[in-house]
């Protein structure tokens, strides 16, 4: 609102600069944990849209994520099948599943529909897990190489990795940003907010809500494809509860209903998490103690801390020109009214 | 010309410079990360291996020749893209010379396919037991000097055949590869000696109630001789426990147990109802040897507790990285060498606590196998050896078809088959003809 529309552009232009610099000026250390909260950021993101758009909580946006990860690494180890056929075969899989299943869970409310995902994410970790012909148990797939792009090979060059993935990450972010702003996410927003009346209204509740869930798996299965080529394995704890919670946990801490805090609250967590285990074998209470603070302190997550120090400051600076009461929290999100 | 001078002294004297400081980087320190679950339901494998490695250290004064040595020691949560992210933060950002882990199965697959891309870090896998680590993943720089969960088991089927002359044995155990991949190693030294059947009963993961199992096993004692717990943990407890309380200790003979039931941890939870469990591993903590009672009676000093076989893998896998480093002079910077000098390493009986090792061509030890049984020691519960097979190589008694068993379909939690009859038949169609008509001659394997 402050921003002119080519003020925002520069800002965006300059921000995607930076971020394509980075394997120029940053070191491989530095590309590798961007690339890992990237992809961990894609299946945050398919969980804070679910509960931002929805007002659900998933507890099987991982298994959609593995999911994917697990049919690029069965087709491309064990059939051989050449790049790009494994990942769209993988994501299609994955939207399928979250098609079948989204039958299952998608009348389901609050709890239920916690239990209900939670139930079918520990089901596809059980197939993972017991599978063992086909997905090796335990053990899990090894051998999973990168492809070679535009004659580059992203298994050797961490950079090149690193531009591919930035390439789809921007995507979904642009993707799932169109769709909340779109008629559709409207919808969806309303029905979040008072379903029965969007439904007396004549809206097709269950078939939006249906949609939106389909979607977020999409977006989980993408991050899933990376997170297969960049680790090289996967195995059952890829679709475990363990790493659904995570997933849950780094919402929260971000800010669960939006998308920035979905993207911050990854990366806090796995660079905190690297940084100071290097440090202290105690560091998982130093996370705890955080998680601890942000729920007392900032309960809308860390992009909603920032968000409120930001009005604070423009409303100092700017004077009167504070933003008023409704606008979202959503720095990717234009207020229409 | 007064200027030419200057300008060659200059020179010199900063290219001295820069080979003292070259010089000086190489010899700084001494590197060694490792890496291991040191939070979370795993924490007793990274910990035990950490403690054991710390312990090693601490005897060479946690220096080399004067140089002083570093650890980096990060955990994996037991989650292998943690530990992936690990490894390489330990490689590229810490540069260390040596990597010493993991301890945990899936772990040590993830481990293996990591050394594969990254071929210059030499690394030692700790207490992980897939077989295909050293096998059909094997990769030049990763060297194990542990064990394979089938190397520590084929004698054991052929001891509970041969010399205990049990025909029917059930295994109960947690449904997941170790145990599969324990219950195949039975299975082929058990049928191969003799053996008629062995029946798997399979149980979740977290499974502490055996109700339903222990009446199955008392309607199934007029047929079987024995049951084998394959099971680790908590699991085990409970399994004995429940085993007492249905009677079941007057209907078979005591438990046999698979290699990891009655390590030392777990003898003082189980206390007097593991008295007389058979079981078999590479280590036995009643080892008499010079080696295994100074490792011992050390590991008590500093940390309290006696040690289990997990903190034998520490303990030796520094020891192995001092003499690779001995007979290099210490020039940790050549990778190439340093990882030849680590394959060959060959420890002697007064070096290790668990015996004499060597390493075959996959880097994984030959070494001994006991048969060990729980026995009452000075008050305390201790495993004695009551046979060794010596030299037992990964691949037991195929050591010298190992293509033959390397081409064999993996393990799952019914393959190889139970059943005499079609066991066999698998077996002659991958192992040959020869080697069926070579068993029944001798009548099992040769001693």
């Amino acid at each position: 609102m402050q921003f002119s529309n080519i003020s925002k552009i520069a800002v965006v232009l300059v921000s995607l600069a930076l971020l394509i610099a980075v394997p120029w000026i940053a070191s491989d250390y530095f590309v590798m944990m961007c690339i890992r909260v990237m992809y961990f950021g894609m299946l945050t993101l398919s969980l804070c849209f679910l509960a931002g758009e929805l007002g659900v909580v998933s507890l099987m946006q991982a298994s959609f994520f593995g999911i994917s990860g697990y049919f690029i690494a069965i087709m491309q180890t064990r059939y051989q099948i050449p790049f790009p056929i494994p990942p769209l075969v993988g994501i299609g899989v994955a939207v399928l599943f979250a098609a079948l299943t989204g039958l299952l869970v998608i009348r389901a409310r609050g709890i239920y529909f916690l239990m209900l995902t939670l139930v079918l994410g520990q089901l596809v970790w059980a197939l993972a897990s017991q599978w063992a012909s086909v997905t090796r148990g335990d053990s899990g797939i090894t051998d999973i190489f990168a492809p070679v792009i535009f004659g580059i090979s992203t298994e050797k060059s961490k950079g090149a990795f690193y531009l591919f993935e930035l390439f789809f990450f921007c995507a979904v972010i642009y993707f799932l940003a169109a769709l909340k702003r779109s008629p559709f996410g409207l919808m969806l927003r309303g029905i979040r907010d008072s379903e029965s009346r969007m439904a007396m209204l004549g809206y097709p509740v269950s078939l939006l809500r249906y949609m939106a869930f389909i979607f977020a798996a999409f977006v989980a299965s993408i991050g899933g494809v990376f997170f297969a080529y960049f680790t090289g394995l996967i195995n059952p704890h890829s679709v475990s509860l363990t790493t659904n919670v995570e997933t849950l946990l780094s919402g929260i801490l971000g800010g669960i209903q939006t998308l920035f805090g979905a993207i911050l609250g990854t990366a806090i967590l796995k660079i905190l998490d690297l940084v100071l285990s290097g440090i202290t074998q105690r560091y998982l209470l130093i996370m705890g103690v955080l998680f601890l603070i942000t729920i007392m302190f900032a309960p809308r997550g860390a992009a909603g801390a920032l968000k409120r120090l930001w009005d604070g400051f423009a409303s100092r600076t700017l004077g009167s020109g504070s933003p008023a009461g409704g606008v979202s929290d959503d720095p990717f999100y234009e207020d229409t009214k | 010309m007064k200027r030419k001078s200057w300008i060659i002294a200059i020179t010199v004297i900063l290219f001295f410079i820069g080979a003292i400081a070259g010089n000086a980087m190489a010899l700084d320190e001494i590197r060694i990360g490792t890496i291991g679950p040191t939070t979370g339901w795993a924490t007793i494998f990274g910990q035990g291996c950490l403690d054991g490695i710390k312990l090693a250290l601490g005897e060479y004064n946690n220096e080399f020749n004067g140089i002083p040595i570093k650890v980096f020691s990060e955990d994996t949560k037991a989650d292998v893209e943690v530990m992936r992210t690990k490894l390489d933060s330990l490689k590229n950002r810490d540069k260390v010379h040596l990597i010493i882990g993991p301890s945990l199965g899936h772990e040590g697959m993830a481990a293996v396919d990591w050394g594969a891309r990254n071929p210059e870090v030499p690394m030692l896998i700790g207490y992980s037991a897939p077989e295909d680590i050293t096998m059909r993943k094997a990769t030049n720089s990763v060297i194990r000097p542990g064990w394979t969960g089938a190397q520590v088991i084929f004698n054991f089927g052929q001891y509970s055949a041969k010399d205990l002359g049990y025909k029917k044995v059930i295994i109960v155990g947690q449904d997941y590869s170790y145990p599969w991949d324990q219950a195949a190693g039975f299975i082929r030294g058990f049928l191969e000696n003799g053996g008629e059947k062995v029946e798997r009963i399979w149980h979740p993961v977290e499974a502490v109630d055996f109700s339903s199992i222990m009446a199955k096993l008392i309607a199934m004692s007029k047929e079987y001789d024995a049951v084998l717990n394959n099971s680790g943990g908590a699991q085990v407890v409970a399994f004995f426990k429940q085993w007492k309380q249905f009677g079941l200790d007057k209907v078979y003979p005591q438990i046999l147990g698979q290699a990891n039931v009655p390590i030392v941890s777990m003898l003082s939870e189980l206390g007097d109802s593991a008295m007389g469990v058979y079981s078999s591993l590479h280590y036995y903590d009643g080892n008499p040897s010079g080696a295994n009672k100074k490792f011992r009676e050390s590991f008590k000093k500093k940390y309290g507790t006696y040690p289990d076989v997990i903190a034998v893998q520490g303990y030796d896998a520094v020891h192995v990285a001092f003499k690779a480093m001995k007979a290099i002079n210490g020039q940790v910077d050549d990778s190439k060498k340093f990882i030849a000098a680590l394959r060959q390493v060959k420890m002697s009986a007064d070096e290790s606590p668990r015996g004499p090792f060597y390493f075959d061509k996959f880097a994984n030890p030959v070494q001994n196998i006991y048969i060990k049984k729980v026995v009452k020691k000075e008050g305390r519960l201790m495993n004695e050896a009551v046979k060794t097979y010596t030299e037992v190589s990964q691949f037991g008694p195929y050591a010298d078809m190992a293509d033959k068993y390397m081409a064999a379909p993996a393990t799952t939690r019914d393959y190889p088959p139970g059943d005499k009859a079609s066991y066999f038949m698998e077996i002659e169609k991958h192992f040959g003809k020869d080697y069926v008509e070579k068993l029944k001659k001798n009548n099992g394997w040769v001693d």
